[in-house]
């Protein structure tokens, strides 16, 4: 009887197109929009190489500081700037075609003119503000070593300009070997895109309640005349109402499987290094949302398309505070109302693939895992309670 | 009239769904407007640093978190080890300090004591490690000359004091034009969902075998009475305009009413126009009720995800753009990310403005040619 | 006759409602027997109650001598149902929604297959059986609805209302199953408001009004319950007061309708009514269309009884 059921109930499940078009080829649809929209965005968040504009007039061509100094941050593998050295006429154009982010004039000192302000704008000002510094240092280095020389041998007034000159070259030479001690002890997986494809995996696990709840409905005598029959007939409710729930279950693995293999082999999604772990934390995700199809079939007395629209918004509600639709939400919700997100089913999965992800340790995962579990429990008792009462009355 | 009446009372059987792509773009302007944050960056701002400080608060210490904070916007979150790395994966912070036990006595007696850092690697990163190197280059040759530390301050400072002088261009309220093109481009989405999935639904309802049928049957002129359909979406569609006009207009106040806020305005009903002819063609194409849902969600998540409503267009790959060249919604798009930038009203800046609205209206008479065509193999079949 | 169902004092409340109050009847082995009864009169409770598909309030339900509740498989098993409205899957072929649901009883697979072209035959799905619901006409979906019903060959039988909305050919292969399955020894229970079909069916008639027995017997014991035997009609007549006063005192008249330009009248027993009723309307010299003459229907029966009639 069991498997009977099992395989009629794979059957009718497979042959849904809608319920197939929700929990298996929707999430993929999602996570191509996903790739198509996101996997630029990390990139442009670098810093790009800025195209600037410098007045080419009188006052920069003597200076040779300020020439050697943007030939530098010009060229080379790590340079910062693309420099046009045109007419001020021509820098207003280019500013204003939005060619170039800002142009630097000299007049007694430098003066930086932008469009408006923006973070390439503030980079060209700290640059600018920098190389004043780097030439006040030096003025100030050049000043005390020749005081220190005056006073160790006043004679070298006599030939101030070439000590001068040593000093400034000394200075200079200095300035560049400084070594500042800073050590980025960032961890490697910083992707923050992950999290959209972590939500879309919830998603897909908790879309699984739209399996378990049809395939419910098709044992209760009060959701379907199907289960008029079902219920006459000599078998016992339990075993078709597990059998049922259990081929939706498989059903939603596979689809579950499908979205993994895509996202790992067509989006490049990175779920970490332990896939063992990664497999353990779908499939208790998956579960916890069968249930909760299955918890809401059977509690709530209402039309089918009712249980489907509050299954799809619970859903949904669940992914948005996990952070699909920006995963700002996500760190808001996680410090502003912790609570919110230690019951949400949807962040519970998002979360256990980000310590997966992020963290070295699996405390956090294991919390989320046993969060998901009782979250699962608790769904499954509910349900058999209200099953469990509804031996009569049930049309 | 009497079509007119039916079509208003399937609508009303349907105005959850209408408030709820309304509800979604409210809360995205609204969360939008409190923290620029969600915008990722593209309205500039100072990075988050977040300074954690092992060290006392005194003297060169001190100088150094002044210094920082200074430039930076300072983070304060709990010191956990593991909600900072919580904070940098999501971006509320961009940069975190670490400074060492001692540092002041280590650095003061040359022994150069390590600063470790976290970063996200963004930009805003990058600029937080140039204010923190520039800091620490500054002090550390000052401290090379052997100067005491109240001396080794103020000359730190007093280099660090160069400020130069900045002239901004441009006279655009940029900040809130900005909020406003998110607004647009967002509506993008519910304009496309809203419109299309009740207009498809009403339309299938009407077109429904049976009724169909009856509507054939019954006396009132065939051509009339798909007119009189086309009259109620388009009332609908402008409703639904209005709609969201009035919500900018409260979410955004004054500056709705300027030039640029009135080529928002026509931008967005050209759209929606457009959006309507979308919805007939497909209501023509779609026969099974139930999978409007399906079919409306791709092409409204789809539009947006390519075109930039959600992620903003700067941020999207080059091929990804390109092929949102044959959706209308780059251009609706593409039109708001003019408007916001458009400085003066000169011919020469307009004419861009109306190129694309041209061809958001070359959208729509394709549309409308192609359900001309489907209707024509539909007659003949039957 | 062996008694396969027993019901006794069966009532049924819906909070203030009483859809059953205190029915008491029997089924035998080997009978159709049929539940008549105008919309709410209480059959699909009736059925459903016995079935274990709602709990009652008071009374007792006993199948083939067991007291009746939702885990009693092995009664269960004995059972079949034709429910009033189409219970088979949208994703299934007619083959699968038969197979399904005679596998809820037999277990064997051979015998399920052999079980399954019984099913087919009887209902006369043969070549249908690929084909999806969808693609059915009403009348077909019917039959497929029925033979999800009674695949599994069970011994009793509960319809409920099965024709409804069904085109007369398919309607005519229904009840032509039907007859088959009773002559193959089941026991029928048929609930219906055509009483045309009970009439052509039916052993045994249970009417039911209000959630109450109002009659049962036989179809010869119901009819002599209307007190007339014999009803007369006249289609396009036109007649005035005088007339029909004097169609009134006729001897055996029982009672008369006039209006529209149709005059019924109805008889208790006696011989000649119509000829004597043609005689007069020839001697008046009195033009009309049609003139016929019925016995009574169970409509009839039922109008005697309630005062209204059975088809609204």
């Amino acid at each position: 009887m069991f498997i009977h059921n099992f395989k009629y109930a794979l059957k009718t499940l497979f042959k849904n197109k809608m319920l197939i078009f929700w929990t298996f080829l929707f999430p993929i649809i999602l996570g191509v929009f996903f790739n198509m929209a996101f996997s630029n965005i990390e990139n442009s968040e670098k810093l790009e190489i800025i195209d600037i504009a410098i007045v080419d007039e009188e006052e920069y061509r003597v200076d040779d500081f300020y020439k050697e100094i943007f030939e530098t941050l010009s060229s080379g593998d790590k340079k910062l700037f693309n420099v046009n050295y045109v007419s001020l006429e021509e820098a207003k154009d280019k500013l204003l075609e939005k060619e170039i982010s800002g142009y630097i004039i000299y007049l007694d000192n430098p003066k930086l003119v932008v469009a408006n302000s923006g973070i390439n704008e503030t980079v060209i000002r700290n640059v600018l503000e920098e190389i004043e510094d780097t030439k006040d240092i030096i003025n100030n280095l050049v000043q005390l070593k020749v005081q220190e020389e005056i006073l160790k041998n006043p004679e070298v007034l006599n030939y101030m300009e070439s000590l001068t000159a040593r000093i400034y070259e000394e200075a200079v030479n200095e300035l560049n070997n400084v070594q500042v001690n800073v050590k980025d002890i960032s961890k490697s997986n910083l992707s923050y895109t992950m999290i959209e494809y972590y939500t879309l995996i919830a998603m897909t696990c908790l879309y699984g309640g739209l399996l378990g709840m049809t395939a419910i409905n098709k044992c209760l005598p009060n959701m379907s005349s199907n289960g008029k029959r079902v219920s006459i007939a000599p078998t016992k409710k339990s075993t078709m109402i597990v059998s049922s729930v259990l081929a939706s279950y498989v059903v939603q693995l596979i689809g579950l499987s499908l979205l993994f293999l895509f996202t790992i082999f067509v989006i490049k999604v990175d779920y970490g290094r332990n896939l063992g772990l990664v497999v353990l934390l779908a499939c208790v995700g998956s579960l916890a949302g069968l249930l909760l199809g299955v918890m809401i079939a059977s509690v709530i007395k209402a039309h089918e398309n009712l249980k489907l629209g509050i299954i799809i918004s619970v859903t949904m509600l669940g992914c948005f505070l996990s952070g699909m639709m920006g995963i700002t939400m996500k760190y808001l919700v996680d410090t502003k109302m912790p609570i919110v997100n230690k019951l949400n089913p949807a962040s519970m999965i998002t979360d256990g693939f980000y310590a997966l992800y992020y963290y070295e340790t699996t405390e956090r995962y294991f919390f989320n895992i046993f969060s998901l579990l009782l979250v699962a429990g608790i769904l499954f008792f509910i349900s058999y309670m209200f099953l469990r009462r509804q031996k009569y009355d049930n049309i | 009239m009497i079509i007119f009446k039916a079509f208003l009372k399937v609508l009303n059987k349907y105005k959850a769904t209408v408030i709820l792509y309304t509800v979604i773009l409210v809360f995205f302007a609204g969360f939008n407007m409190k923290d620029t944050k969600s915008n990722q960056g593209f309205i500039a701002k100072k990075p988050d640093v977040l300074i954690v400080n092992n060290d006392t608060n005194q003297g060169l210490t001190k100088d150094l978190i002044d210094y920082i904070s200074k430039n930076v916007n300072i983070i304060s979150i709990e010191i956990d080890e593991d909600k900072i790395n919580d904070a940098v994966f999501y971006r509320n912070v961009n940069y975190v300090i670490y400074i060492p036990e001692k540092f002041r006595e280590d650095f003061l007696s040359n022994k150069n004591p390590k600063i470790e850092i976290k970063s996200t690697g963004d930009y805003q990163a990058s600029l937080a490690s140039l204010i923190l190197e520039r800091y620490m280059k500054v002090a550390t040759i000052y401290n090379n000359k052997g100067m005491d530390e109240a001396s080794l301050i103020s000359n730190i400072n007093n280099t660090l004091n160069k400020e130069i002088e900045v002239e901004v261009t441009s006279k655009l309220d940029n900040d809130n034009l900005s909020k406003l093109t998110s607004f647009y481009n967002f509506s993008n989405y519910s304009f496309l969902a809203a419109v299309v999935f009740i207009i498809c639904l009403v339309l299938t309802s009407f077109r429904d075998e049976k009724i169909n049928k009856r509507n054939i049957v019954s006396s009132t002129n065939y051509k009339k009475f798909n007119q009189s359909l086309l009259f109620a979406n388009i009332f609908f569609a402008c409703l639904l305009w209005l709609i969201y006009v009035l919500l900018s207009l409260i979410l955004f106040g004054n500056i709705v009413f300027t030039l640029h806020g009135l080529l928002y305005i026509i931008n967005s009903f050209f759209f929606i126009m457009c959006a309507v002819t979308i919805a007939i063609l497909l209501a023509n194409i779609i026969n099974n009720k139930d999978a409007i849902s399906g079919i409306v969600n791709v092409i409204a998540l789809g539009s947006s995800f390519l075109c930039g409503a959600f992620v903003p267009m700067d941020f999207l790959p080059q091929s990804v753009i390109k092929i949102a060249h044959i959706l209308p919604s780059y251009w609706f798009i593409k039109n708001n990310e003019l408007i916001k930038t458009l400085e003066t009203f000169s011919w020469v800046n307009i004419k861009s403005f109306m190129f694309n609205l041209a061809i958001i209206g070359g959208f729509m008479i394709m549309f409308i040619s192609l359900n001309n065509l489907v209707s024509k193999c539909k007659r003949k079949k039957c | 006759m062996k008694k396969i169902i027993e019901v006794k004092n069966l009532t049924k409340e819906y909070k203030s409602l009483k859809a059953v109050d205190d029915l008491s009847f029997d089924v035998y082995e080997g009978e159709i027997l049929g539940l008549l009864g105008p919309n709410g009169s209480g059959k699909s409770t009736t059925i459903n109650t016995i079935l274990s598909l709602l709990n009652f309030s008071k009374g007792s339900i006993k199948i083939m001598g067991k007291e009746m509740t939702p885990d009693l498989y092995e009664v269960k098993k004995e059972i079949g149902v034709v429910f009033q409205e189409v219970a088979v899957f949208e994703e299934l072929n007619v083959y699968d929604n038969i197979d399904y649901f005679c596998g809820l009883y037999i277990s064997d697979r051979k015998l399920r297959k052999e079980y399954i072209q019984d099913a087919l035959e009887l209902v006369g799905l043969e070549e249908f059986q690929k084909y999806m619901p969808k693609q059915l006409s009403g009348g077909l979906l019917r039959r497929l609805n029925i033979a999800c019903g009674i695949a599994h060959k069970p011994k009793i039988i509960f319809l409920d209302e099965p024709t409804v909305a069904v085109d007369p050919q398919s309607r005519n292969n229904i009840i032509e199953g039907i007859r088959t399955l009773r002559d193959r020894g089941a026991t029928i229970v048929y609930t219906t408001h055509y009483m045309e079909e009970v009439e052509m069916l039916c052993d045994r008639i249970i009417i039911l009004d209000k959630g109450h027995i109002i009659a049962e017997g036989t179809l010869d014991e119901l009819k002599s319950l209307a007190k007339i035997e014999e009803k007369v009609t006249v289609e396009g007549i036109v007649l005035n007061n005088k007339c029909l006063e004097e169609i009134n005192s006729f001897k055996n008249v029982q009672d008369m309708k006039y209006g529209a330009d149709i005059l019924v009248v109805t008889y208790k027993k006696g011989k000649n009514n119509l000829l004597e009723l043609i005689d007069y309307l020839k001697d008046a010299k009195l033009q009309y269309d049609k003139i016929f003459s019925e016995r009574p229907t169970l409509n009839d029966v039922f109008l005697e009884l309630t005062g209204k009639d059975l088809r609204d």
